[in-house]
């Protein structure tokens, strides 16, 4: 049986959605094995199954979260890595309180911006990080900033239209 | 051109049903599904192309920790699928590299992973064979005893005694006689591209009794999984449940390899067990899309009048075949929907070889024919100077034309004219301007060449096979549609409540469909063919007008009127000019009873549908890079039910191994090994959101008179006319006939005399 | 992905000291987007037992100007490569080649060191172990390589003997043709190559114990000026076919120094030394272009289906070229 520790620390702390959560690390169910990739954790461990895992290569940024609010591929993180960090999934955008949608999530319900959805979540995800830096993008930074999320049907137009509304209500 | 009347829902956006799940990761997919004692299924695969298992020791794999069952071909279970059946649980003979040799279920993924490595398996290596011709030489490999020169029976029986396997009709010889301009030659669309929706496929198996099968699993069309899986699996009781499919484009309609493994390894623990395949293996081991080859001769007339079809279609499979039969079927009736022509002699080879296997895609045989084919015909309009937009408007079926559809049986189409949609379409696009003749480019920028192409196609199976519906009047004024129908990305199921929503004058929200589940609905064929606004919508309409005859039935003596003089709007009951005189749906069906309606819709293969498509490409005939610059689709639906979801269906068309097939899509197969080369998504080609195109949907809505609400969907078809329309604006840009599927820089800077391959 | 152990290293010591303790058991991880692709396809034989985490040490992830020019810890991540302005406009052509990297979420993860440590990207050596299993080649150390009798399209088409795969880093490109210098520590102490000499036919010259330190950009003469082109199928996500990097300095119209690099058309980054020698001394027009472009590719030795590489080199060549000329 093959060491799944981290020799240097027996625990880890991460930031999700703003709760934090303690894992001891080692192949227990609950705890965090040192080959776990963060969307193994997220999806398994934490039950948060809103992160997708499409390629499992990073290839198609189905499994995109942020971490410290940068948008990264949970799929190709050790979750050992992000002791310490803030890690937002798509269940993180939605008010706690009001319950009220991100405007993100709220344009793509208004535009259809999806088809089957199993892209949506990653392609949400580096949206808000892109409008998070830049709350007027114009339609080549939209489309650079998604470059890396493969949508199978074709949403992409419908994507792009959604993010425009939103950056167009902005400016008025 | 808008004629129809202005509803309420139908023809307007309104947001997905199951938009806040999606936008909030709540969507259900298979993978996210946990069942209590649920283990998981993993599969060992051949390293082999061809081969035997001499010897095969799973004694280490079966004491690796977590390890519940390790299944070989020795104890698998005798089922068998395929058409005719021939593809067993696991084989002692494996057929390509990545086919299963063992199952291994265990309490883990990780466990299970682990566990492969520890079988130990001899082989006897065969001799292998990838291409059609080869395979079906006297001295190729042999796949199956059964199939002697590799040639697989074309009969598909669910489509009846006479499935359409060629077309042979009037005389050739005097067909081509009277042809002005005759070509002749081999067309090849054998990229075999991978459909590749995002989410992999799965299935999730669970016996509650020694003959009773319950199934989820991502798919598009909930009830194959019961009602071909039946008799391939000696008739138990399957029960079949869908979970949110991450998209299928016909692929995912039908999972019989992990449906078989997570069965088995099921019936062996006696334990829920999840076989979902990884990215490689969904490469690797999942659908493609046919091989197509099509040898043969075109003639047609100085007017464009199409005189003789002749030659032979080759059909590769890969090592087997679920329902390649049944696409070579539609394939050749959507070439008669296309072509008109009274002089055919087409002949059909399905042909098994040693790669993974060919399966359902969006196209279902006519995009893959129409691909090989049309570069051919493309040479008989070059020598004839004939504008391909003319051609195709002047040969694509009319009102009153017939067709052999997949039965085999004459048709007769009752759908519409589409000559004013292609015209709309060749509008939008430009296409007076932008066309300058066969071989010329439409514009030239330093090393850049602009050229223009056009495709079409057509499918009749709109109308194809059977819907059942119930739908539920409750006393609260909702409504529940009872209807066997997935969601993997159409939105059929919200478009379904928009048509009962207004049928019953109800606001949307109150009409909502059963989840898919073969237990509690009746039959549905599922969303294929384009079918799902026709045929599911009718017979969903039809229950929904059942139901309100009921309702009128039984108002009759609470309103003292007859059925006929009642009307209902927003669950208030009210004779005709009366609103306001109405009773509430509970006063009348009463709180503990509810009203139901039953609809079904029978197969109808009178009503082709359409689609054209207008490309413009840019080369660049120094380095050989073809880009997708505007894709103008024009069509005529009757009516639109939801213009966001149509939208979709038709930009799916750069998607689904669509029109980049002819751009840079493709599954690369090593001649040497047989492995597939580019099974994961850096290799494996698609299209970014940093490279769209200018697309553009004419989208013509000119009443179809059998349907409730005049609608019949494209959905199906957007993909077909994109790879041969993007193939003929290549060649025109660059000037030169160009050869093959994908148009790599290689193949056009060898067409360019550039480079000598 | 299989089990390995975990450990963190908290500076360039102890990296090393772990490395060694781990007898050749042991890899590092820095982005790990290139690591864990790696891993969970099991494409070599020999799986790690221990992964070594760099990331947590702080001396490795900077940019610095010094009197010589930039120093660029290899942690830095190439999304701050890109961003970074002086890179934007004293080194251009680094700029742009890590802009051209993947996707923006592997811009967000993956390191400058990493880049130019990454394995090659043959889909023979990286063909997965769970779909029948790895194929076996001589980079693995056993058997031919496959891509001499099979789909060679995006192989070498020079300086190849034993392993055609191609180098697939694009900034080692841009980097070579600024004349980069490596740091490499190991237990032996420090030294120093040039980009060029870091690079050999089955990876890098790095021994077990040896990791990348430090990169040193000297500034480019005065006037020099940079290009770098990249030919994909695709704009992201994709790896370069052929790619071009080149840093030309004109006086009064005429070319006093160049360095002209290629990537992807070998096992290592290519220095076109004849391009560079036909142009220096002369004044740039559409012949000396095309000259150069000629020169470079006068030794390629096309293997059956990547003819198609040679012609796109020459054309980035001569866009290279001609975009700096004009």
């Amino acid at each position: 049986m093959a060491d799944r520790t981290d020799q240097r620390r027996d625990s880890i702390v991460l930031i999700v959605n703003d709760v934090t959560h303690e894992f001891g690390i080692g192949d227990h169910r609950y705890q965090v094995a040192a080959c776990d990739t963060l969307a193994k954790t997220l999806r398994e461990t934490l039950g948060l199954s809103g992160t997708k895992v499409g390629c499992n290569q990073g290839a198609c940024g189905s499994c995109t979260v942020l971490l410290d609010g940068i948008p990264i591929l949970s799929c190709m993180t050790l979750t050992v890595e992000c002791d310490g960090k803030q890690i937002t999934t798509i269940e993180g955008l939605q008010n706690k309180e009001t319950g009220k949608l991100d405007e993100i999530q709220q344009a793509f319900i208004d535009h259809s911006a999806f088809q089957c959805g199993f892209c949506t979540p990653g392609i949400i995800m580096a949206s808000r990080a892109l409008l998070n830096k830049n709350p007027s993008p114009t339609e080549t930074d939209i489309k650079d900033a998604l470059s890396g999320h493969f949508c199978r049907c074709i949403s992409h137009y419908q994507v792009v239209e959604a993010l425009q509304t939103i950056t167009e209500k902005k400016k008025k | 051109m808008k004629i129809t009347k202005d509803y309420r829902f139908i023809g307007k956006a309104t947001p997905r049903k199951d938009a806040a799940e999606i936008v909030t990761g709540k969507a259900t997919y298979i993978e996210d599904v946990e069942l209590p004692r649920m283990l998981h299924g993993k599969v060992l695969r051949s390293p082999y192309p061809h081969g035997l298992i001499k010897k095969i020791d799973t004694s280490r794999a079966e004491n690796s920790r977590g390890v519940r069952a390790v299944l070989t071909y020795k104890n698998v279970p005798e089922w068998k699928t395929g058409t005719p059946r021939h593809v067993r649980v696991l084989d002692k003979k494996v057929k390509f590299v990545g086919d299963a040799v063992a199952l291994v279920a265990a309490e883990t993924e990780e466990m299970a992973m682990d566990a492969l490595a520890h079988i130990e398996v001899e082989y006897e290596q065969l001799p292998a064979v990838y291409d059609v011709e080869q395979a079906i030489k006297s001295d190729a490999p042999q796949l199956y005893d059964e199939f002697p020169g590799n040639l697989m029976p074309l009969d598909v029986p669910v489509f009846g005694p006479r499935t359409l396997s060629s077309i042979v009709l009037g005389d050739v010889e005097k067909g081509f006689g009277a042809s002005d301009f005759i070509a002749e030659g081999t067309g090849s669309y054998e990229n075999i591209a991978n459909p590749l929706p995002l989410e992999p496929p799965g299935v999730i198996a669970e016996w509650s009794g020694p003959n009773s099968l319950t199934v989820w699993s991502a798919t598009q069309s909930a009830s194959w999984h019961r009602f071909i899986m039946l008799s391939k699996m000696g008739f138990p009781d399957i029960r079949t449940i869908s979970t949110q499919c991450g998209g299928s484009f016909g692929s995912k309609n039908y999972s019989a390899q992990p449906m078989f493994y997570a069965a088995a390894l099921a019936k062996s623990t006696d334990r829920p067990v999840k076989v979902c395949f990884s990215k490689e293996e969904h490469f690797g081991a999942f659908v493609l899309r046919l091989g197509s080859r099509f040898r043969g001769k075109v003639g047609i007339k100085k007017d464009g009048t199409v005189m003789a079809v002749q030659g032979e279609w080759l059909v590769d499979t890969g090592a087997f075949s679920d329902m390649a039969q049944a696409q070579i079927a539609v394939g050749l009736g959507e070439l008669q929907l296309m072509l008109k022509c009274a002089n055919w002699d087409i002949n059909t080879k399905l042909v098994c070889t040693n790669r993974n296997a060919s399966g359902v895609v969006r196209g279902f045989g006519g995009q893959e024919l129409e691909s090989a084919l049309i570069p051919i015909l493309m040479q008989t309009l070059e020598q004839g100077n004939i504008d391909p937009v003319e051609f195709f408007k002047k040969n694509y079926v009319k009102p009153g034309q017939g067709y052999y559809w997949r039965d085999g049986n004459h048709w007769v189409s009752k759908s519409k004219d589409y000559t004013e949609a292609f015209e709309r379409g060749a509008q939008t696009f430009g296409w007076a301007e932008k066309w300058k003749g066969w071989l010329k480019p439409s514009a030239v920028n330093n090393s850049k060449r602009v050229g223009v192409g056009v495709g079409v196609h057509g499918n009749a199976d709109v109308g194809e096979d059977v819907s059942e519906a119930y739908v539920r009047l409750n006393p609260d004024a909702t409504v529940t549609i009872h209807a066997c129908v997935a969601e993997s990305g159409m939105g059929q199921r919200s478009s379904l409540c928009k048509m009962v929503a207004e049928t019953l004058k109800l606001p949307l929200e109150r009409v909502n469909i059963t989840p898919p589940d073969s237990l509690i609905n009746p039959f549905d064929f599922g969303l294929v063919g384009s079918r799902g606004t026709y045929a599911v919508g009718s017979a969903v309409i039809s229950a929904a007008e059942d139901a309100k005859e009921k309702l009128f039935k039984m108002a009759e003596d609470v309103l003292e009127a007859a059925p006929d003089d009642l009307d209902s709007e927003d669950g208030m009951v009210f004779v005709k000019g009366s609103p306001d005189k109405g009773v509430p749906w509970r006063s009348v069906i009463g709180l503990m009873h509810t009203c139901t309606g039953f609809g079904r819709f029978e197969p109808d293969y009178s009503v082709p549908n359409f689609i054209a498509m207008f490309v413009e490409v840019e080369v660049d005939v120094e380095t050989g890079k073809l880009d997708l610059l505007r894709v103008v689709t024009a069509t005529d639906v009757g009516q639109i039910i939801d213009p966001p979801s149509l939208a979709g269906q038709l930009h799916g068309s750069i998607g689904s191994a669509g029109i980049d097939t002819a751009i840079f899509e493709e599954s690369v197969l090593d001649g040497n090994s047989g492995h597939m080369l580019n099974l994961n998504m850096m290799d494996y080609k698609w299209r970014s959101f940093a490279e769209l195109p200018r697309f553009d949907n004419t989208i013509l809505e000119t009443p179809i008179q059998t349907h409730r609400y005049k609608a019949i969907g494209v959905g199906e078809v957007s993909t077909s006319p994109g790879p041969s329309a993007v193939f003929m604006a290549a060649s025109n840009a660059v000037g030169k006939r160009l050869e093959g599927y994908p148009l790599t820089p290689d193949k056009i800077l060898e067409a360019l005399g550039k480079i000598n391959l | 992905m299989k089990a390995f152990k975990h450990i963190t290293a908290n500076s360039v010591e102890e990296a090393i000291a772990l490395i060694r303790t781990h007898n050749g058991k042991a890899c590092l991880i820095a982005g790990g987007t290139d690591l864990l692709g790696v891993l969970k396809d099991e494409i070599l034989p020999d799986y790690p037992a221990a992964v070594i985490n760099i990331k947590t040490i702080p001396e490795l992830d900077h940019i610095k100007k010094n009197n010589d020019g930039l120093k660029i810890g290899p942690l830095t991540k190439l999304a701050d490569v890109v961003a970074h302005p002086l890179i934007k406009k004293r080194f251009s052509c680094l700029s742009q080649a890590a802009a051209a990297v993947a996707t923006p979420e592997i811009r967000n993860m993956a390191t400058l060191g990493g880049n130019l440590c990454q394995d090659t990207r043959c889909w023979y050596y990286r063909y997965p172990q769970h779909v029948g299993g790895r194929i076996m080649c001589h980079r693995k150390g056993k058997g031919p390589c496959q891509a001499v009798k099979g789909d060679n399209r995006y192989h070498a088409i020079m300086g190849a003997k034993v392993c055609f795969a191609v180098c697939p880093s694009d900034t080692a490109i841009a980097l070579s043709a600024l004349d980069a210098e490596l740091e490499i520590t190991g237990s032996q102490g420090v030294r120093n190559v040039s980009l060029n000499e870091f690079f050999t036919t089955l990876g890098n010259i790095l021994k077990p114990d040896e990791l990348l330190t430090n990169i040193q950009i000297p500034y480019p003469p005065k006037g020099a000026k940079q290009a770098f082109l990249k030919f994909t199928l695709r704009k992201p996500v994709d790896f370069a076919i052929a790619s071009v990097a080149s840093v030309i300095t004109m006086q009064d119209g005429i070319c006093k120094a160049a360095r002209i690099v290629l990537g992807a058309v070998a096992p290592t980054p290519v220095r076109a030394t004849d391009a560079e020698a036909s142009i220096i001394g002369k004044a740039a027009d559409g012949v000396v272009i095309e000259e150069a472009a000629e020169a470079a590719m006068a030794g390629a030795k096309p293997m059956r289906m990547n003819a198609y590489k040679v012609e796109i080199t020459k054309t980035l060549i001569k866009r290279a070229l001609l975009s700096i000329f004009q």
